[in-house]
């Protein structure tokens, strides 16, 4: 029920409206570098999928990351913005119930733009490299993998929009995030680990069980955010 | 019976006390008014009743249910309008009052009755940031009153209000105990308001409670102390300033 609950109140803010044209907007990245620059990347080795996100995938990433940020900050500032926040807490209603719904509308809205995205990949290696259907099980693999690397940034995002009554203090540490993020050295495994460096790795350049380090590495940095959130939110009260 | 009772209820930040060993006795089916001057600790008092601040000592009950054990059920039982009105300006009137009556697990028809209480049938579509303030005054209360709970905790619910709001919010509140059986326990820092709708009252002065009774017992208890009797407002004054006195003029 939060989850409908929070479809609910994301009516009017535009959220939809951000992660349809955001959704739009790194679809069409693939779609422009190919109209503009194809020569480079058709003389390329490896799979027209596998090139397409490596030339690509950056730029995409980037934007799938800020909007989850915005996304995060736009779900907590209605909260915090007129009193409603303090409305929700005396009714019979968990703070932390409000964090998952809102968890899930982000989850929901990015699985849309990566459908998306995946579309434009998809249509990309079909028109440039002439690849049939059994690309779109690669093209889903990789976007399936994308989703899951996702997830922590969304749950960081969200967590620290729930601490933050200001929207534009957890919108600066979302973008800060972001930005460091494209900064790390992308050879250290342990510094790619950061929430918000994992939405930059895409399997095609990952070996198997690099892979399988990275799924494992996002589910487990999923579960200790939300245990955070937790824990602060039990603690915060005390100090109230 | 008392619906809502304290036992020495405290809340204590660093450096002030905000309420001390407050014990309050709230009777059933009343309108309980709870007066004191702005920083008495009303709103700390409310805010604890409803768990938004962990008291630092002490206890409470509300309608034989105890907190923190009992929270959700309390809070399925109170209806509650804490300082300023809460609503999501993107969303109308009517959507807001929507996602609390989803959350209460309400009847569709509680947000048609709800709007019709607080005279806000009319601009149910529009959205609730177009609203003028009495108008969020009154989206508020209405976010109080929707599903008819047998308590209500209204802090200072006519500020805003024009003084026709005033009389009509009043009037409502008065009338409340009789149409739906519930006990409101409501605060105001003026006696004037509090005296044309409470049965009991409750005076509040830097956290602690200087009287509580009925009017009438007010009037007696002043009268005994040799303080005014002929207008409550003064009555009031003079119990707030004598007890600022007491405390070494602190006010």
């Amino acid at each position: 029920m939060s989850l409908v609950l929070e479809f609910r109140k994301v009516k009017r803010t535009g959220l939809a409206e951000a992660f349809l044209g955001g959704g739009i907007l790194a679809a069409a990245v693939p779609f422009l570098n190919m109209t503009f620059r194809s020569d480079r990347y058709l003389s390329a080795n490896g799979s027209p999928v596998t090139i397409l996100m490596d030339a690509n995938w950056q730029m995409m990433s980037m934007l799938n990351v800020l909007l989850t940020v915005a996304g995060a900050c736009i779900l907590y500032h209605i909260e915090y913005a007129d009193h409603t926040m303090q409305k929700m807490n005396t009714l019979p209603i968990r703070e932390v119930r409000l964090f998952f719904g809102k968890a899930g509308v982000i989850f929901t809205f990015s699985i849309l733009f990566l459908l998306t995205e995946a579309a434009s990949v998809a249509a990309c290696a079909a028109r440039w490299f002439g690849s049939g259907p059994e690309t779109a099980a690669r093209v889903l693999y990789i976007f399936g993998f994308a989703l899951l690397m996702l997830l922590p940034p969304i749950l960081l995002s969200l967590l620290v929009s729930s601490l933050c009554r200001n929207m534009w203090i957890s919108l600066g540490i979302g973008v800060v995030c972001v930005f460091a993020a494209t900064m790390l050295p992308t050879r250290d495994f342990v510094l790619t680990l950061f929430p918000f460096a994992l939405p930059f790795q895409t399997p095609g350049s990952l070996a198997a069980d690099a892979v399988r380090n990275y799924a494992i590495a996002a589910a487990a940095e999923a579960v200790l955010i939300v245990l955070l959130e937790v824990i602060i939110l039990n603690v915060r009260r005390l100090f109230e | 019976m008392n619906i809502i009772e304290t036992q020495n209820l405290t809340k204590r930040y660093s450096g002030f006390t905000a309420v001390s060993e407050l014990n309050l006795h709230v009777p059933k089916g009343t309108v309980y008014g709870f007066l004191g001057p702005n920083g008495a600790g009303k709103s700390t008092t409310m805010k604890m009743l409803l768990g938004l601040i962990r008291p630092t000592g002490g206890s409470f009950v509300i309608d034989g249910r105890r907190f923190p054990d009992d929270r959700t059920q309390i809070l399925k039982e109170v209806g509650s309008f804490i300082e300023a009105p809460a609503f999501y300006g993107n969303l109308t009137g009517e959507e807001n009052l929507e996602i609390i009556r989803k959350i209460l697990g309400l009847p569709k028809a509680s947000v048609s009755e709800a709007l019709e209480l607080v005279g806000l049938t009319d601009f149910r579509k529009r959205l609730a940031r177009k609203y003028s303030l009495g108008m969020k005054q009154r989206l508020g209360l209405a976010g109080a009153l929707i599903g008819r709970p047998p308590v209500l905790i209204l802090d200072e619910p006519t500020n805003g209000l024009d003084p026709a709001g005033i009389h009509e919010i009043r009037t409502l509140i008065r009338s409340l105990p009789r149409q739906f059986d519930c006990t409101v326990f409501v605060s105001s820092h003026l006696l004037s308001e509090i005296e044309l709708m409470a049965d009991c009252v409750g005076i509040l002065n830097h956290g602690r409670l200087l009287f509580e009774g009925t009017l009438q017992d007010l009037k007696f208890s002043a009268a005994a102390q040799g303080y005014p009797t002929d207008n409550l407002e003064d009555t009031f004054l003079t119990l707030i300033d004598a007890d600022n006195r007491r405390r070494g003029g602190a006010r």
